[in-house]
């Protein structure tokens, strides 16, 4: 079973999905398309298959050879209420070792409520794991009852499922029709969140938008992570309206691309989507350098203590690589926001130039993954050439910090 | 055998040529063909175009079963001022069948922007014309562009822009139909500027309705249709100048406001410096006129570049029979806008105010096609050469301007 290839040729590969992007940049390679039965090397999988291969009951063992495109326990980053457990934990563990990153202090809201936060650590909107966390909500509610809330199922994605709060007699009329919130809240397992929606993100034209970020992650510990530098913005089709009578128009308020697919105003010519180069050349045009260059450093900044919040826990099997699709909403103030990670970001093109661009991320992943003679070894020290970066750009290599530590202590500073 | 060939042939002209001036009818031949004013011709070609022009507005009038001017009924003024800042959504009826119309300390950057604050700072537009001769930080361009055309928005500017927006909500014109298909068609399906789409309407129909371009512009644009407003009484303002601006909007018209939304989101600060950019160059691109920078001199001033800098180039365009001036008239038709990617296309509308001049964009247009000669020998086809063309995103203006201006004459 165990064959030991050093011939770029009779690499072999296998998939999950029908998705030709990733197979035709597979197969450019001249690498050969086998069953998950067969032996392969590198394994472009749905998050199921790859938690079975790697349930200690069935005894799989990926041989040197062999890599797949996630973690194991990747549901840490990604399932809703466990990325923001794992915030807590890690903000909580840096304060109890009076770490200058975890410090607090007083900020003023909108509304006027001063509050306690993280200065360099508040990336994620408030958010409520239900139902253990619903009575800390009704205290918070009742402190500023103008606040709106999403609530979103922990394990879902594209959008489903998802509603807004804006007063707890909805979420009661809800959990009341929702049956299966009931059958959850008798076996007590936690599986929706509720967030402090952000009613006040950034408009462009007049429309609300998200950013999709590409981070690909080859380690754990020590962590590398690799950002792809053509993002995207999502735009929604129509004007953004926080009036009541649009609260449940998703076309206003979801960014979602699956679900503005949907609408009447979705163009296919350019998809609702605009690089994110032109959202910085539009910032830096209208709002000026400075305030621009600090939201895009606060997102590599966030993307990166998400990555050392998980780090701990994350199963750092070095078969193993995975790139994360980032979810991130800018407010008005240009502060932005952590929405969610995605293991299984969409590797369909939407548009023509979509297409260009995933068929680069996938070619610039690989790169990175493989070693120079292009065949898949776990055994490899997992450092990339400068070339082989292509429109990634390092975001933080621990090993290389470590290795260096009077970057490390400037980093500090 | 050739060479004798060869001089029989010259034998052969030379005494042809002797012949025809021993005609008696030679010297008046000469002496009418010498009167041919150039000037006359290019204006009754003008002339020509735009009577075509106004025909095909009546026409596109009567198909539509409209007028080119009507009052709007106060349900649909009251839909539009609704709808004044989404008019993306806004239904006109268009009709499908429609006829089209015709047709930019510690780090070198740091620096750049350290002087480029004290250029601003100071005001004074020749040293900011000399400044965005090299290309401006996307940070400083807004307010350098500004002050450099003297379009900073004042209480003045803002009532001029109300003004007419109300005669937008007020005076339904035929060509709005023309304008909102034209945004529809260009930046609504343009990936670089689709967000923007909105904006755009307002300023393009408040561009229509703005006598002072007229005035700005008088003896440049022709002679623009009058016509009379259905609705109103029969009075000094029931007769309008059609459309008010004297300019009648084409496919791609919009592309020449759509740069300007990577710098200003306020619309009245973007359709001023819009209307200044078009008055001061956008409209010698699209009327006919003898004027050295008008369209018909820039693409002559593209076939001598090109002929004289890469005559090779130039052969080869003739041997595979596309004329060179097709495969670039869009291009510097529309000073570039939709085919370079917004942040180089700013660069060039810097070095446009800059130098002052539209020579510019034919000079880009050549230094592109040499630096691209290699992959255009390749090919004999308009397709292929469009095709070889069709991607300017990985095009550096400034450098390959700069290397350009440099070359040895």
């Amino acid at each position: 079973m165990k064959k030991n290839i050093r011939d770029r040729k009779h690499v072999r590969f296998c998939t999950d999905f029908d998705k030709s992007i990733v197979i035709n940049s597979f197969q450019r390679r001249g690498w050969k398309e086998v069953s998950p039965e067969d032996d392969w090397n590198i394994y472009w999988s749905n998050t199921l298959n790859c938690r079975n291969i790697f349930n200690l009951e069935n005894g799989y063992r990926l041989h040197d050879n062999q890599l797949i495109n996630h973690y194991p326990n990747h549901y840490e980053l990604v399932r809703k209420d466990l990325l923001v457990k794992n915030i807590r934990r890690y903000r909580k563990d840096l304060e109890k070792d009076n770490n200058p990153l975890a410090e607090k202090g007083q900020i003023k809201l909108a509304d006027g409520q001063t509050v306690n936060r993280y200065l360099y650590l508040d990336f994620i909107p408030t958010t409520y794991i239900l139902p253990t966390d619903y009575n800390l909500f009704l205290d918070d509610y009742r402190k500023s009852p103008q606040t709106m809330y999403i609530l979103k199922p922990c394990g879902k994605s594209q959008g489903a499922g998802i509603c807004l709060i804006n007063k707890p007699s909805k979420l009661k009329k809800w959990s009341r029709e929702s049956k299966k919130y009931l059958q959850h809240q008798l076996t007590s397992k936690d599986t929706y969140v509720l967030s402090r929606y952000i009613d006040n993100p950034l408009l462009i034209g007049g429309k609300k938008f998200d950013l999709r970020i590409y981070v690909l992650v080859t380690s754990f510990r020590p962590l590398k992570a690799y950002m792809f530098r053509n993002g995207f913005c999502r735009f929604c089709s129509l004007k953004y309206d926080t009036s009541l009578a649009e609260l449940d128009n998703i076309y206003v308020h979801l960014t979602n691309v699956s679900v503005q697919k949907h609408g009447e105003d979705y163009n296919v010519h350019h998809g609702g989507k605009m690089g994110i180069q032109n959202l910085k050349l539009y910032l830096e045009g209208t709002r000026g350098r400075v305030v621009t260059e600090r939201l895009f450093e606060e997102m590599q900044w966030l993307i990166v203590h998400s990555l050392k919040a998980v780090a701990p826990v994350m199963v750092n099997d070095r078969h193993c690589f995975e790139c994360y699709g980032y979810d991130i909403i800018i407010d008005d103030n240009l502060k932005p926001w952590l929405i969610e990670v995605n293991a299984s970001p969409s590797m369909t093109g939407t548009t023509t130039n979509d297409r260009i661009l995933k068929y680069n991320l996938v070619e610039n992943l690989l790169s990175i993954v493989l070693p120079p003679d292009g065949v898949p070894d776990a055994r490899w020290n997992k450092t990339p050439s400068t070339e082989s970066l292509g429109d990634f750009d390092t975001l933080i290599d621990e090993e290389f910090l470590n290795k260096n530590p009077e970057i490390n202590s400037d980093r500090n500073n | 055998m050739d060479n004798l060939k060869e001089d029989a042939i010259h034998h052969t002209a030379m005494k042809l040529a002797e012949e025809l001036k021993n005609l008696s009818i030679y010297k008046s031949f000469y002496s009418d063909v010498q009167k041919l004013d150039p000037l006359s011709c290019l204006t009754k070609a003008s002339a020509q175009w735009e009577k075509r022009i106004h025909k095909s507005l009546n026409s596109m009038c009567s198909d539509l079963e409209t007028s080119l001017a009507k009052v709007r009924s106060q349900s649909e003024q009251e839909e539009l001022t609704d709808k004044w800042n989404e008019l993306s959504t806004y239904n006109l009826g268009v009709n499908p069948n429609m006829p089209s119309s015709v047709s930019g300390f510690a780090t070198l950057e740091a620096e750049r922007i350290g002087l480029g604050e004290r250029v601003t700072a100071l005001g004074y537009a020749p040293v900011i014309q000399e400044y965005l001769k090299k290309g401006s930080p996307q940070c400083l361009r807004a307010k350098l562009w500004a002050q450099v055309l003297g379009a900073d928005v004042g209480t003045q500017h803002i009532a001029h822009f109300n003004r007419l927006k109300k005669s937008v909500l007020e005076v339904d014109l035929m060509i709005d139909k023309l304008i909102f298909k034209d945004v529809q068609l260009t930046a609504s399906n343009d990936d670089q500027y689709f967000v923007f789409e909105d904006l755009l309407y307002q300023v393009m129909l408040c561009f229509s309705r703005d006598g002072e371009v007229m005035q700005h512009l008088k003896g440049c644009i022709g002679n623009p249709l009058n016509v009379t407003i259905k609705g109103r009484q029969t009075s000094v303002d029931s007769i309008t100048v059609f459309p008010p601006s004297g300019i009648i909007p084409f496919h791609g018209f919009t592309m020449y406001a759509t740069p300007f939304c990577y710098l200003y989101d306020d619309p009245v600060q973007l359709y001023f410096i819009f209307r200044a950019f078009y008055i001061r160059y956008w409209h010698k691109l699209h009327y006919i006129s003898t004027h050295p920078q008008g369209i018909v001199s820039l693409c002559l001033l593209y076939e001598r570049l090109l002929e004289a800098n890469e005559p090779l180039l130039w052969i080869h365009f003739r041997n595979i029979n596309i004329n060179p001036i097709r495969v670039v008239f869009k291009w510097i038709m529309r000073a570039f806008s939709g085919h370079l990617p917004p942040d180089q296309l700013l660069l060039l509308w810097d070095t446009i105010l800059g130098y002052d001049c539209l020579e510019i964009l034919p000079l880009l247009a050549v230094a592109i096609l040499s630096f691209r000669k290699e992959n255009l020998f390749q090919v004999n086809t308009l397709q292929n050469v469009d095709a070889v063309l069709a991607d300017l995103s990985t095009i550096s203006v400034i450098s390959l301007l700069q290397l350009a201006l440099m070359k040895p004459q």
